[in-house]
C-alpha cells in the first residue's frame, strides 16, 4: 500500500466495530491518496512540463525536417515517404496503466534513437557537409537524446517504486546494409513515424498531466 | 655559484675503472670509449635539463641543495625551505647561510633539521626578492652556492555572481553561450587557468578555457541550445597556489535566452476611434522554442517621457493590443519587446523598431482662447481693438475656421489659413475706436465637428472688476515666474456682480510689440510664462482677472527674462556753465529699448591734473545734476555711466572749461563804477550847491564896481572917446586861481593924465568862471606901474 497507517485517535467507544474498521479503512484511503496525489504534484510540474514542452519542440522540428528532407532527396521523394519498414518502431503507445504507457513511451524513444543515429549517417554520406538536412537530423537528434532522458526522470518521479526504463543502447532491431534508394526510403519512414511517435507523445503527456499530476480536492474529509 | 652543471665527479668516477690490454685491451679500448661517450651523452642530457630548470630534483649534483625547487609562493604567507648539503660535503647545517640577492636572511629565522639541512621560513611579501640563495659560508667554491625561483602570487580568486545569457541568431536561440562572473579585481601574478563549464542534456560537459586570466567571461559552444533542459554552469580558476570553483548554477537553459525584439510593430489608426491605436506585432521566435511576454511603451512624438502599459495588461501570449485614451489627431510613437512568459526566466529583448501614427481627429473639446488687444492706430491719434482667437488646447485636428459672432450681429466665419504648425492666434475681428461694452463669441470648427462657444465680454469701465494684488515677476531657471495675489474685491467699492473664473496673463515685448497670452485657472496664484521670450528684451506683463467672461482691469509690470548690461551708454551734455558751477544733462535710450532695468547713473568728473575721480551716484530717474564748488578757469572732464544688475555703459568723456569771471561779473564791475561816479558827482553837486557861496567867493570874488569908485566917472569907454589922446599903456595881466587870465590893459591919455583902465573880463566871461581874485591887486599893481 501507498501511504501512511493512520489510526484516528477520537473513535468513539461506544461505535460498533464494522463502522470504526470502515471508518478508519476510508481515512488511509483518502490519506494515503492524498499523499500519494501531493507526492506526485510535486515531482509533476517541473519534469512533466519540460517533458511536454520538449516533445512538442522536437514534434515541430521534425516537421520541419520531414519537409527539409523530402526537398534534399530529390525527385519521387512523396512516393518513398509512403513505404513502410518493419525495422522502423511504431508510433503507437502500448499500455493501459499511466506507469506502462510512460514506460512504453520511454522505450519506444529508446528504440527510435539509433535510427534516427542511423539515418544522420547515411545522409551525412549522401549530402553535402554544409548540408540543411544535416543540421537539423543533428539537432532532433540531440533533442531526442535529451527527452530520453526528460522522460526517463518523469517516469522515476512519478514511480519511484517501479524498475526505471531501460537506458539508451538497449537492442533494437536495425535494417541490413540498404543501397541508397533504400536508405532514402528508409530514412524517410523512420522520420514520418518518429514525427508521428512524438505527436502521440505529447498528447499521451497531456493526459498524464490531467490523470496524475491532479492536486487534492479543496474540501477533504479529514 | 652553479645553478646545474654536469657533475664532473660522476663522469670521473665512471672513467677510472681501467682493464688489462692485449685481447682485452681492445675491448677496454672500446669499453672507455664508450664510457666517455656515454658520459659525453650523459652530460648534453643534463646541460638541456639544467637550461630549463634552475635546479635538479634528483640526485644531488651540487655540494647544496634547496628543496621545493621554484615553488610558487602566497604573498602574505610564510614559506619554508631546506638547504641540505651533499654527503661528500666537508661543511655541516652550521656553515650554511641563507640569503637574497644582496640580503642575508638572520639566523633566527633559521632552523636547524640535521647536522647537513637547514630550513629558513620567510614571509612572503610584494617587496620579496624572487631569488632565493643557500650557500657554505665562507666557501668560494661556486658548487657551495645554490639558489631557487620564488614565484610570487597569489590563489586565484573564487568567481562569483555568475550568470549566462544566449542570444537569438535568425530563428533559433544560438548555442553560444555568454557567460560572466565577478571577482575581486587583484592582478594575477602568477599563470592562472579559468575555465568555464556548462553540462546540460546531450552537451554531457562542455569546457570552455578563458585565455586571457582577468577576463571575467567566456563563451561556450553547445551542439544545440538546450531548450526545456537543466543547465549547469560553474566556472573553476586554478594555479599553482590553489583552486576554485564557482557555485554551480543549475537552472533550466530557457533562463538564458534574449530573443530579438519583435518586428513588423504596426500602429492602426481608425477613425471611429480617435483616441485609440491598435499596435500589431510578430514575434521573433516560435513559441515552441520561447513562450513569450510582452512589454509596450509609447510617447507623444518630440517627447522624451515614454509611457509603459502595465506589464499585468501585456504580460500574456498576445500579438496586439489596443492603446486608448490617447490625444486626438496626435502623432505617436509606439515600441514593443519581449521576453520569455517564465517570472525570473530570460531576458528582455532591446525595444523593437519605432511605430508612429496619428491618432484620428476627433471635435474639439475645449473653448477656443479669445482674447484681445488694443493697439493705437498708425498716424491717427485712435485706437484699434483686435479680437485674437487661439485653437482651442483639445482642438483633436487641424481648426479650419472660426465663427464669430460680435454684438447681436449674425455669425461670421473666418478661414484659418496656417502654413506652419506653429500655434498663432488668428485675427478674428478689428474694432476701429471701440467704445461701450463689446460681447464675442467665438467657436472653433475642424473637420469633424466644432468646438464648445468660448467668450469674451469687455465692459465699458474695467474699475468695476477689480485687479489683482501685488504682481511680481522673478526670472527662474530660465523661465519667467509671475506671482500675484487674488484680487480685492471691496477695492471698487463695492463686489463685482460676476465671480472671479480666471486670469489672463499677457505679455508684450518691448522689441517688437508682438502680444502673446496664456490663461490660468482662477485657484493659480503664480506661473511661468509658456511662451518663447527672449533674453534681454523688455516685456510688459499683465494680469486680467476674468469674471465670467468679463475682462476685469488689469495690472502691469515691466520685466525681463534676463537682464543685461546696457547696449548704450546715456550721452552727456552741458546745459550750463559758470565759473565754479556746471549743470550737465544725459539722456537714455527709452526703457523699452533697454536690456535692462538701470538701477542707478553714476556721474564721473575729474581735471587733468587731479588723480582723483568723483563720482557721484544717482537714482535711475535723476537725469541731470548741477556740479558746485568747481575751480574757475579750469578744465573738467565728466561722463555719466548707467548701471544694471548685469553691467553698466558709460558715456564718452565731455570736456568743459570753467569761465574765469562768473556770467555778469564785468558788468556788475562796471556798472557799479558808474553808479558810484554817478553818486559821486551827484554829492558834488549837492556839495557845491550848500557851499556856493563860500566856493563863490573863493574862485569868483567880488570885484567893485568902478563906477561905484572915485574913477567912476571915467566911463569904460574914456579911451574909445578920447581916443587920440588915449593909447595903450600897459597891459597887466592878472592872474587868477583858476587857469583864466585876463588883460587889463591901461591906458594913458594925455589929456588928463589919467590913465584908463579897461579890464577886459571877456575870457572869464567866456568861461563863466567868476574871478576869485578881485582884480584889486591887479589894479593896484596897475597903478604903481603906471604912476608918473
Amino acid at each position: 500500500m501507498i501511504g501512511h497507517m493512520y489510526f484516528p485517535l477520537l473513535l468513539q467507544p461506544t461505535k460498533s466495530f464494522p463502522s470504526a474498521l470502515l471508518s478508519l479503512l476510508l481515512v488511509m484511503a483518502v490519506h494515503s491518496s492524498r499523499t500519494v496525489s501531493l507526492s506526485r504534484s510535486q515531482n509533476c510540474g517541473i519534469p512533466l512540463q519540460q517533458s511536454l514542452k520538449l516533445t512538442r519542440l522536437i514534434h515541430k522540428e521534425s516537421v520541419e525536417l520531414i519537409r527539409t528532407y523530402k526537398a534534399s532527396q530529390g525527385a519521387m521523394s512523396e512516393l518513398f515517404c509512403k513505404s513502410s519498414s518493419s525495422e522502423v518502431p511504431q508510433p503507437k503507445i502500448s499500455g493501459l496503466e499511466p506507469s506502462e504507457r510512460l514506460l512504453s513511451v520511454s522505450s519506444i524513444l529508446q528504440s527510435f534513437l539509433p535510427h534516427l543515429q542511423r539515418v544522420l549517417e547515411q545522409q551525412t554520406d549522401l549530402q553535402s557537409p554544409s548540408s540543411r538536412l544535416l543540421t537539423e537530423l543533428s539537432n532532433v537528434r540531440n533533442r531526442s537524446t535529451s527527452l530520453a532522458s526528460v522522460i526517463s526522470c518523469l517516469y522515476q518521479n512519478l514511480f519511484p517504486n517501479l524498475p526505471a526504463p531501460e537506458p539508451a543502447g538497449g537492442p533494437t532491431q536495425m535494417p541490413p546494409p540498404q543501397n541508397i534508394f533504400q536508405q532514402k526510403v528508409y530514412g524517410c519512414v523512420v522520420l514520418r513515424r518518429f514525427k508521428d511517435f512524438l505527436l502521440n507523445v505529447a498528447r499521451e503527456l497531456r493526459t498524464l498531466k490531467s490523470r496524475v499530476c491532479r492536486m487534492p480536492p479543496a474540501n477533504t474529509l479529514f | 655559484m652553479q645553478f646545474g652543471n654536469v657533475s664532473r665527479r660522476s663522469v670521473r668516477q665512471s672513467s677510472s675503472s681501467g682493464r688489462p690490454c692485449s685481447n682485452y685491451q681492445a675491448r677496454s679500448l672500446l669499453d672507455m670509449a664508450m664510457v666517455l661517450y656515454i658520459g659525453l651523452l650523459h652530460r648534453l642530457l643534463l646541460a638541456c635539463l639544467v637550461s630549463s630548470s634552475l635546479a635538479f630534483s634528483a640526485e644531488f649534483t651540487f655540494d647544496v641543495n634547496i628543496l621545493p625547487h621554484s615553488p610558487a609562493v602566497e604573498i602574505g604567507k610564510n614559506f619554508t625551505a631546506t638547504c641540505s648539503l651533499a654527503n661528500a660535503s666537508e661543511a655541516t647545517a652550521d656553515d650554511l647561510i641563507w640569503y637574497f640577492s644582496s640580503k642575508i636572511i638572520p639566523r633566527e629565522q633559521y632552523n636547524k633539521i640535521n647536522t647537513s639541512a637547514v630550513n629558513v621560513t620567510i614571509t612572503i611579501t610584494s617587496e620579496t626578492p624572487s631569488r632565493l640563495f643557500c650557500r657554505v659560508n665562507k666557501s668560494k667554491d661556486t658548487k657551495d652556492t645554490y639558489g631557487i625561483e620564488l614565484h610570487k602570487g597569489y590563489p586565484p580568486e573564487r568567481p562569483e555572481n555568475l550568470s549566462c545569457v544566449a542570444l537569438q541568431v535568425d530563428k533559433r536561440i544560438s548555442n553560444n553561450v555568454t557567460c560572466s562572473w565577478d571577482t575581486r579585481k587583484r592582478a594575477n601574478l602568477i599563470e592562472t587557468k579559468t575555465s568555464l563549464f556548462f553540462s546540460s542534456g546531450s552537451d554531457e560537459e562542455k569546457e570552455k578555457e578563458i585565455k586571457d586570466a582577468d577576463k571575467n567571461s567566456g563563451t561556450v559552444t553547445l551542439s544545440i541550445f538546450p531548450h526545456h533542459m537543466n543547465a549547469k554552469v560553474w566556472v573553476v580558476s586554478e594555479n599553482k597556489l590553489g583552486k576554485v570553483k564557482s557555485d554551480v548554477l543549475e537552472t533550466e537553459a530557457d533562463r538564458f535566452a534574449k530573443t530579438n525584439p519583435p518586428f513588423n510593430v504596426v500602429a492602426i489608426s481608425e477613425k471611429q476611434f480617435p483616441e485609440s491605436l491598435l499596435i500589431n506585432w510578430s514575434q521573433p521566435i516560435e513559441k515552441v522554442y520561447v513562450k513569450l511576454i510582452y512589454q509596450i511603451r509609447y510617447c507623444k512624438h518630440g517627447s522624451q517621457t515614454w509611457s509603459e502599459i502595465p506589464l499585468d495588461d501585456t504580460a500574456r501570449e498576445i500579438h496586439s493590443f489596443r492603446l486608448q485614451y490617447l490625444r486626438p489627431y496626435t502623432l505617436y510613437i509606439t515600441q514593443v519587446r519581449c521576453k520569455m512568459y517564465r517570472e525570473g526566466f530570460g531576458y528582455w529583448s532591446d525595444w523593437s523598431r519605432n511605430a508612429t501614427k496619428m491618432t484620428p481627429e476627433d471635435k474639439p473639446k475645449s473653448k477656443p482662447d479669445l482674447w484681445r488687444t488694443i493697439n493705437n492706430t498708425e498716424g491717427r491719434n485712435r485706437k484699434t481693438m483686435h479680437i485674437l482667437c487661439k485653437d482651442p488646447e483639445l482642438s483633436n485636428g487641424r481648426i479650419r475656421i472660426f465663427k464669430v459672432k460680435m454684438q447681436s450681429l449674425p455669425w461670421k466665419e473666418v478661414a484659418v489659413n496656417r502654413t506652419g504648425s506653429e500655434d498663432l492666434a488668428v485675427d478674428l475681428r478689428q474694432i476701429e475706436d471701440p467704445r461701450g461694452i463689446i460681447f464675442v463669441e467665438v467657436i472653433a470648427c475642424n473637420s469633424v465637428g466644432q468646438s464648445p462657444k468660448a467668450s469674451l465680454k469687455i465692459p465699458r469701465n474695467q474699475h468695476q472688476f477689480p485687479p489683482v494684488n501685488k504682481l511680481m515677476w522673478k526670472s527662474d531657471k530660465g523661465q519667467l515666474l509671475i506671482e500675484w495675489q487674488t484680487p480685492d474685491v471691496s477695492a471698487g467699492g463695492s463686489p463685482p456682480m460676476h465671480n472671479l473664473t480666471e486670469y489672463v496673463v499677457q505679455w508684450v515685448s518691448g522689441k517688437d510689440g508682438k502680444m502673446d497670452w496664456q490663461r490660468e485657472n482662477r485657484s493659480t496664484l503664480k506661473t511661468f510664462i509658456r511662451g518663447d521670450l527672449e533674453n534681454f528684451i523688455y516685456y510688459n506683463i499683465s494680469v486680467y482677472p476674468i469674471y465670467s467672461d468679463w475682462i476685469g482691469q488689469p495690472v502691469t509690470i515691466p520685466a525681463y527674462l534676463e537682464q543685461g548690461a546696457p547696449s548704450h551708454p546715456p550721452s552727456i551734455k552741458l546745459e550750463y556753465l559758470g565759473s565754479n558751477n556746471a549743470k550737465l544733462v544725459w539722456t537714455d535710450i527709452p526703457q523699452e529699448k533697454q536690456t535692462g532695468f538701470i538701477v542707478n547713473y553714476t556721474l564721473y568728473y575729474f581735471t587733468l591734473n587731479e588723480s582723483d575721480v568723483q563720482a557721484i551716484i544717482l537714482p535711475a530717474n535723476t537725469y541731470s545734476y548741477h556740479l558746485m564748488t568747481l575751480s574757475s578757469n579750469t578744465k573738467y572732464l565728466t561722463k555719466v555711466k548707467s548701471s544694471t544688475i548685469k553691467g553698466s555703459a558709460t558715456s564718452p568723456e565731455h570736456m568743459f572749461i570753467t569761465a574765469k569771471y562768473a556770467p555778469g561779473e564785468v558788468k556788475g564791475i562796471v556798472v557799479g563804477a558808474c553808479l558810484g561816479f554817478l553818486f559821486l558827482l551827484l554829492g558834488i553837486t549837492i556839495l557845491c550847491f550848500y557851499k556856493w557861496q563860500s566856493i563863490e567867493s573863493k574862485w569868483w570874488p567880488t570885484i567893485p564896481n568902478p563906477e561905484n569908485s572915485r574913477i567912476g566917472t571915467w566911463t569904460p569907454d574914456f579911451h574909445l572917446k578920447n581916443k587920440a589922446r588915449c593909447r595903450p599903456y600897459a597891459s597887466v595881466q592878472a592872474h587868477y586861481s583858476l587857469p583864466v587870465t585876463s588883460t587889463l590893459i591901461g591906458y594913458h591919455c594925455l589929456a588928463s593924465g589919467v590913465g584908463a583902465l579897461k579890464v577886459q573880463f571877456s575870457e572869464l566871461r567866456a568861461l563863466g568862471v567868476a574871478a576869485s581874485t578881485p582884480p584889486n591887486a591887479a589894479l593896484q599893481r596897475f597903478n604903481a606901474s603906471t604912476a608918473p
